[in-house]
């Protein structure tokens, strides 16, 4: 009777288990099998030699400045808040109703608010620089600021995200910990470095890899603030599919930024596991 | 000390406020005030100088904005309601699974779900194609579905765990099938966290972008049309599809923050 219930049990997980792996696993080994044929030629590399001449190499450092900035930003205002977050102040049912509407809010939505914010005429960061008496800026004149607005864009909308699973992560450490140590004299800064941080560290990994994952996937804020330069993984790929006749190019730039998601993933895992 | 603390945190509070707050106001503010204080001067005013709602009503009239919106909720409607008809049986059967089990099992949707939609939707869109489903409301729900399905089964999972195994004996012996009891007895039990579960996935596949830019560029849902508008210099008119888009969100996720917990966002991975 107990194994007839077990197998039960599997049946009712077996359609949404068999749903993600069919349309996710098929279609993903489908790219990267494409990814090395051409119309005349089958498994040969052509498509990524001539992704090499549009950019392939830049794409690949921007994707990386951009996640690895976005990931600094948001674990940083993360932290802070997610510290704020523990105490109890008058207003805080609100703060977090308020700070947590970024979650919700399209990235469509947040990418028009910021190409307005950072437009070059008629923008509202410029607007501000003006009232505080400072000079406008083009935000998108060199690269450094190209990068700079995804980033603070970006992070803008997915900072709350870390700073929940930062907090539930806090939430597991002991009251006793903390403490002990206060009676032992350590002040908030130390407490922070040698309580907080080595306890957080499963969901700082966790964190890191839904973030950094995502962050490799970043699409339609640069697709709109920046368009298709500079070049990023994503919108490389969504160049060649949208504007050319060999979408076998935009599958060997899926399978490169594939290739990036998997070997960060193993990274953080090993790094979660090790020590 | 105390009051330093005090300050500190209401300094942060401030800062983080108005930091969240200034780009929901800048759409506003472009939606509500007449062009010439936004998008047409050099430098747009900071607050709001006059009230007009001549942008929503050209949006309305020359934009198009019935079709997409009505696209919108038919695709997010049907991606909440699989999420839950397909979830639903799902976490009650994590909850049941040997733990060992449960856990290669979400293993894999995670991984599955880490899997880039643009990866995803790019063969998926010439298979589409050959299945008519490419550009219709169906195709698309069913290509979301995979941003949220195992977000939702976590989310019930949470909703089941809490309730007494007792009382799923108890139907068990009046003669409820296993499905009968989950949909009639457990379901109902956790109403709160399966409604839950379906506007979060409501909410997820109104705001997604890649797999709709991608599958149904010429039958566009409202993020679709706001890029689109965007792309081609309409701001007025793609403030108004953004407010659209907007609105229902913000009342949606102020009554979602009670089950937004870190837990369910972390994909399971934390246990």
């Amino acid at each position: 009777m107990k194994w007839q219930e077990k197998y039960t049990t599997f049946l009712f997980i077996l359609p949404a288990l068999a749903y993600m792996v069919y349309f996710s696993f098929f279609p993903t080994i489908n790219a990267v099998y494409q990814s090395f044929q051409t119309p005349v030629s089958h498994f040969v590399p052509s498509n990524y030699e001539g992704l090499m001449g549009f950019g392939l190499p830049f794409a690949i450092f921007n994707t990386v400045v951009i996640s690895v900035g976005a990931l600094a930003l948001q674990f940083a205002l993360a932290f802070i808040v997610a510290l704020v977050l523990r105490r109890e102040f008058k207003g805080k049912g609100i703060f977090s109703t308020v700070f947590l509407l970024p979650f919700g809010i399209a990235t469509v939505v947040a990418a028009f608010s910021f190409t307005n914010i950072f437009a070059t005429t008629g923008g509202y960061a410029n607007s501000f620089l003006k009232v505080i008496g400072l000079h406008p800026i083009n935000w998108f004149s060199n690269w450094w600021l190209d990068i700079f607005t995804v980033v603070v864009s970006d992070s803008w909308k997915n900072t709350p995200i870390v700073t929940l699973i930062l907090l539930a992560g806090m939430g597991t450490i002991p009251d006793d910990l903390y403490q002990a140590a206060s009676v032992d004299g350590a002040n908030a800064v130390k407490r922070f470095f040698h309580i907080t941080l080595p306890n957080l560290r499963n969901y700082v990994a966790i964190a890191l890899i839904i973030r950094g994952l995502s962050e490799f996937n970043i699409f339609a804020l640069p697709l709109i603030l920046l368009g298709y330069r500079p070049v990023l993984l994503t919108t490389l790929t969504y160049e060649f599919y949208s504007t050319t006749a060999s979408v076998y190019y935009s599958y060997a730039s899926a399978t490169v930024l594939l290739a990036f998601i998997l070997v960060f993933f193993v990274v953080v895992m090993k790094l979660r596991s090790g020590q | 000390m105390m009051t330093l603390n005090r300050y500190i945190i209401y300094l942060v509070v401030s800062f983080a406020l108005l930091m969240v707050i200034f780009p929901i106001y800048v759409l506003f503010l472009i939606a509500f005030t007449p062009a010439k204080y936004t998008v047409d001067s050099v430098f747009p005013l900071l607050y709001p100088g006059g009230f007009t709602l001549a942008n929503l009503i050209v949006a309305v009239k020359s934009f198009g904005l019935i079709g997409p919106t009505i696209r919108s909720v038919e695709t997010a409607t049907l991606v909440g309601s699989i999420a839950v008809a397909i979830g639903l049986p799902a976490a009650y059967g994590l909850n049941r699974l040997p733990r060992k089990t449960a856990n290669t099992v979400t293993a894999t949707l995670f991984l599955a779900n880490m899997l880039p939609a643009i990866v995803i939707a790019i063969p998926i869109s010439a298979e589409f194609i050959s299945f008519h489903l490419y550009g219709s409301v169906i195709g698309l729900a069913l290509a979301q579905e995979l941003v949220v399905l195992p977000l939702t089964i976590f989310l019930l999972q949470g909703a089941f765990s809490s309730i007494p195994r007792d009382i799923e004996y108890q139907a068990r012996v009046d003669g409820a099938g296993l499905l009968r009891t989950i949909f009639t007895v457990l379901a109902p039990l956790a109403k709160a966290g399966v409604a839950a579960a379906f506007l979060l996935s409501w909410m997820i596949s109104w705001d997604e972008f890649t797999f709709a830019v991608i599958l149904n560029p010429a039958n566009p849902t409202l993020p679709i049309i706001i890029y689109i508008n965007l792309f081609r210099g309409n701001i007025l008119a793609s403030s108004a599809f953004a407010l659209i888009l907007t609105v229902p969100v913000i009342v949606l996720t102020a009554f979602l923050q009670r089950y937004l917990k870190g837990e369910y966002l972390t994909g399971g991975l934390s246990g």
